[in-house]
């Protein structure tokens, strides 16, 4: 059974200039326990719709289900992870996290809430740092302190908004492996169902089962394409093959051809 | 020997040289022994910290108590010459300005005085103080939560805020069952408005990506308000509550002149009635000490609760 589904969502934003229209008629599956990239260039509405997932936008017509229920209000059931830092600043690492854990888990002890933290903690390589705050952290920590708080909750459904997109190039790569050796390495059938969002097509390849595209304005899904490699996954045997190189220049002329609408028809507008 | 030859070190001995010339003014009585007392426990103080603070962190510090007490010992030494040894200090007008000695001496005799206002003052301003921030903060929290009672209510309360407390006084002496009463009030609108007016910009401020955040969490209201909220607008809520707490010492002589029959503000004006300058001077000196040390531990607290930020 498909764990989300999206059918002809469109999404429309008043600002300044009147109303516009970010998404339209945009229409996908995931399945349970897939990872799903959705890629596009900045702008293409792609945060928009993971918005709409995490019950945060409300769709202006169309409709987004979760394990076939309609998503009206945001919920434990589906743990976030944002680009920008969207740790509580007042709370430690692991106090961030055991937050998050008895919202997700109404009812659970504090000693079991502690023990979650800890175990989480030290799974994303930051044991010594859980009586830190936030700003005593660096961005790649605070960021792993984000996964750690989004596998705690133990939701079904991870939904990721360029959770790398302010990492510096060397420490991404790292981290993506990190990402993925947790959520391969989930015990006994069910691995998580991710919705990453992102701008680096490698990223993308590197991570997902599949990969949507999202393109124009208003965004469309212009592309779908499924990755062939097998799991677990790590970046030198992925990177260089000439299925990768196919695939990347594919996405990639699509991501160009794209970009260069916008700036033509800006110029036509100037 | 090289660390004491400093500018502090320097005034500390022209003060108590300064104190030895004679004396011009006939109206108030000096008493330079115990002016040259007050610059032997400052000098005290500045030794003990020029040999204990060492080390960059605490560097810092030592230079913070040597400067205020270089410039208290200057100011001693200006107020001492126009107050009683230059020719400005003849005359009539020698009544209103006291020698420091003088103003001194009244405060060493009138100690238990003393700490019975600082005792009694206290009560009244926590009293009314306290009582603000219970109601201003939640109220401020609810207000700015809701978007569109926040919007109108800041301006009501800037309207609001702009009067004066000393207006309301008849009003709160007519309705309120005691003087005492009507004091607490005063002291409780002064604070009031500010720490009102701090939590509901603190709480229109709180970031989308923190609301989101605890959003996605699946956070209900009261969660919401009380640990996302909150503390997100805390720095805020300081700067209203210190706001509130100096205008209260602002109008602490108003307030004590209602009803009460002691207190700092009521000493002061009391004392400035019957025109002993002297001891006028002394009750503004005693609230400027006791203003200090409470700014000083509320900015410890603040501090505390703040200690998550930068």
């Amino acid at each position: 059974m498909d764990k989300i589904a999206v059918e002809g969502l469109s999404v429309e934003y008043e600002d300044r200039n009147g109303a516009f229209l970010a998404l339209e008629d945009v229409t996908f599956q995931v399945r349970e326990g897939e990872f799903l990239s959705i890629v596009g260039p900045s702008g293409c509405g792609k945060s928009t719709l993971l918005g709409v997932l995490q019950g945060l936008r409300q769709p202006t017509s169309g409709r987004a289900l979760l394990n076939g229920q309609p998503i009206t209000t945001a919920g434990a059931d589906r743990a976030a992870v944002f680009q920008h830092y969207s740790l509580f600043p007042w709370m430690t690492a692991r106090g961030n996290i055991t937050f998050a854990v008895s919202q997700a888990k109404r009812g659970s002890s504090r000693r079991e809430r502690e023990r979650i933290a800890n175990r989480f903690l030290q799974e994303v390589g930051l044991k010594g740092f859980g009586n830190k705050y936030p700003f005593q952290l660096s961005g790649g920590m605070q960021q792993r302190v984000a996964i750690a708080r989004a596998l705690a909750m133990d939701a079904d459904v991870l939904l990721m908004d360029e959770p790398f997109g302010a990492i510096d190039v060397k420490n991404r790569a790292a981290m993506q492996e990190l990402l993925l050796s947790l959520w391969e390495g989930e015990p006994g059938s069910g691995r998580k169902t991710v919705v990453f969002v992102t701008h680096d097509i490698d990223e993308a390849i590197f991570l997902s089962d599949r990969i949507l595209m999202i393109a124009g304005r208003p965004g469309r899904v212009v592309k779908e394409v499924t990755t062939p490699y097998p799991r677990p996954r790590v970046h030198e045997e992925i990177v260089g093959g000439s299925a990768y190189f196919q695939l990347r220049s594919q996405l990639v002329s699509l991501f160009l051809d794209d970009v260069r609408d916008r700036i033509g028809g800006e110029e036509v507008v100037l | 020997m090289k660390r004491l030859l400093t500018i502090p070190n320097g005034l500390f001995v022209v003060l108590a040289l300064v104190q030895l010339l004679p004396g011009r003014n006939t109206r108030v009585p000096d008493s330079p022994a115990h002016a040259i007392a007050l610059a032997c426990v400052l000098e005290a103080v500045l030794l003990v910290v020029t040999y204990r603070f060492k080390g960059v962190k605490r560097r810092a510090a030592f230079n913070v108590c040597s400067d205020v007490i270089g410039f208290l010992f200057g100011f001693l030494i200006f107020w001492t010459l126009a107050a009683a040894k230059l020719p400005s200090a003849a005359g009539s007008k020698g009544a209103v300005f006291p020698p420091p000695g003088a103003v001194i001496r009244a405060l060493v005799s009138d100690v238990p005085a003393t700490l019975k206002n600082i005792v009694d003052s206290l009560g009244l301003i926590f009293q009314g103080y306290l009582l603000a921030l219970a109601v201003a903060i939640p109220l401020g929290l609810l207000l700015g939560w809701h978007a569109r009672a926040g919007a109108a209510a800041s301006y009501i309360s800037k309207f609001l805020s702009s009067i004066s407390p000393i207006v309301y006084i008849p009003y709160a002496i007519v309705l309120l069952p005691t003087f005492r009463a009507a004091s607490v009030f005063v002291i409780f609108v002064a604070s009031f408005w500010p720490a009102l007016a701090g939590t509901m910009s603190g709480v229109l401020n709180v970031e989308r990506r923190i609301l989101d955040s605890a959003r996605s969490l699946g956070a209900r209201q009261t969660t919401m308000l009380f640990r996302i909220v909150l503390p997100a607008s805390l720095p805020q809520i300081f700067i209203g509550c210190n706001q509130g707490l100096s205008v209260s010492f602002v109008l602490l002589t108003s307030a004590e002149m209602i009803g009460a029959r002691s207190g700092m503000g009521y000493n002061v004006n009391n004392f400035a009635n019957f025109g002993n300058y002297t001891r006028v001077l002394a009750g503004v000196l005693v609230i400027g000490i006791v203003v200090t040390a409470i700014t000083f531990c509320f900015n410890r607290l603040q501090g505390f609760l703040l200690r998550w930020r930068q």
